[in-house]
């Protein structure tokens, strides 16, 4: 983000917390190096956010708070059964739930949606980041900006290309998580839309390699191990495009 | 206009506000100080939760919760423990006074980060339940629940600025809360 302040005290803690965009991080970065008594305070900082995160770590709310809940809303059943806890599934599903919900299609929405799928998790992340201040984690245009971010956060890096040629330029990256791996996307403009696209090491491409979910298309395909899924309001049409242009380019 | 909550509603809330009820309760328990009260409070705001369940616009399902946690608990400190939120004004007016003040010199004494490493849970607990509230609250949802400034200041309904200074408030209290403890202990 762009901190709304200049002050170095704040900005280290913004810093420390991983709040800052690059530029600024960067800056940070030369006023740490410059200032002693200031990369002392970044340690003590780091120190005591390391130290809470260790002796303070996230509980489980209580068995019984959970069937209590559930008995006041009305959703326990007579049996005896355990509060189910909150996973990535049911996080998932109330993410993809979410992402039906704001595209107006409510006419689908019988109960908790089943969406665990691929498909509804990819539309989901795409959803999530185009509401998010930033579509992309790292922003940059540049293949050899993108890809070398990403190592470190995930086993494999993706294969990176620019489409700006075609058409489709390159704006950056991010990480998604899908079922429960988290997994390299890129990000890409066509006419101001937003196309995601996720590489999922090892996984299976969309049967038919196209479809439609909640507004958005979906275009899938797999290449070398890779099950590519490319999702975007743009026209169909042009997601072909899209995908063709980016198998077709040479890294 | 309240009407009973129907099945889809349920299903929505246990979709919905299901998957984030041990943050809700841990955020109910740093604020009311204890787990009994806690749960009453996350209880009150479930059942808030699941009367406004249609106004639940889809986007951040946590987030929304905890604002709804935060009110609960505020309306439970109102009626327990109004010392506690006659306090807030008191403080917000200190703040806006020493807006970005606390700096790596403020304190009485500071600790190497090898010292504040050291600290158990024990001691971090009680440094953090003496924090003011809106102090507190703002660290738990960083520190201990991990949401970022944007949804802090969402819950909070305060401004980013507001969220980065009480952060540094906040912390820089518990830093020399620790130095100070340290002594003590040795002695």
């Amino acid at each position: 983000m762009t901190p709304p302040t200049t002050d170095p005290r704040l900005l280290v803690h913004a810093y420390v917390d991983g709040e800052l965009d690059p530029a600024h991080a960067l800056e940070v970065e030369r006023m740490l190096a410059a200032d002693p008594a200031l990369a002392a305070e970044r340690e003590r900082l780091e120190a005591l956010r390391d130290a809470i995160r260790a002796q303070l770590p996230r509980e489980d709310a209580p068995p019984q708070l959970t069937r209590r809940i559930e008995a006041a809303v009305g959703l326990r059943r007579a049996d005896a059964r355990l509060a189910p806890r909150p996973s990535w599934r049911a996080l998932a599903a109330s993410v993809a739930l979410a992402a039906v919900l704001a595209s107006g299609a409510t006419w689908l929405v019988r109960g908790p949606a089943p969406a665990d799928t691929t498909a509804d998790m990819v539309v989901a992340s795409h959803l999530r980041a185009l509401m998010a201040p930033q579509p992309a984690d790292v922003a940059s245009s540049d293949r050899h900006t993108v890809k070398p971010w990403f190592n470190g956060r995930i086993p494999e890096s993706p294969r990176v290309v620019d489409l700006a040629s075609e058409g489709f330029p390159l704006i950056g990256g991010r990480i998604d998580v899908i079922g429960q791996t988290p997994v390299p996307t890129l990000v890409y403009h066509y006419n101001r839309h937003v196309i995601s696209l996720t590489a999922i090491p090892g996984g299976h491409p969309l049967p038919g390699g196209q479809a439609q979910i909640a507004g958005y298309n979906i275009v899938s395909w797999s290449d070398g191990g890779i099950a590519y899924w490319a999702v975007s309001d743009v026209a169909a049409s042009d997601l072909e495009t899209f995908a063709k242009d980016f198998r077709a380019a040479n890294p | 206009m309240a009407s009973l909550p129907s099945d889809d509603d349920r299903a929505r809330f246990a979709s919905v506000v299901l998957p984030h009820l041990a943050d809700a309760y841990a955020l109910a328990r740093w604020l009311t100080g204890n787990r009994a009260d806690a749960e009453d409070v996350v209880q009150d705001a479930c059942l808030r939760a699941l009367r406004g369940i249609g106004g639940f616009a889809g986007v951040n399902a946590r987030a929304w919760l905890l604002t709804i946690v935060r009110h609960a608990a505020y309306a439970w400190l109102g009626k327990n423990r109004s010392a506690a939120l006659l306090m807030v004004d008191d403080l917000e007016a200190v703040e806006q006074q020493q807006a970005g003040g606390g700096g790596p010199d403020g304190g009485p004494q500071t600790p190497e980060a090898a010292l504040i490493a050291k600290a158990d849970a024990v001691r971090l607990e009680a440094a953090i339940a003496e924090l003011p509230l809106p102090f507190r609250e703002t660290l738990v949802l960083r520190d201990v629940q991990g949401l970022d400034y944007r949804e802090i200041a969402e819950v909070t309904k305060v401004p980013i600025g507001t969220v980065m200074s009480r952060l540094a408030r906040a912390r820089r209290r518990l830093i020399e809360r620790i130095a100070t403890d340290e002594p003590r202990r040795a002695s």
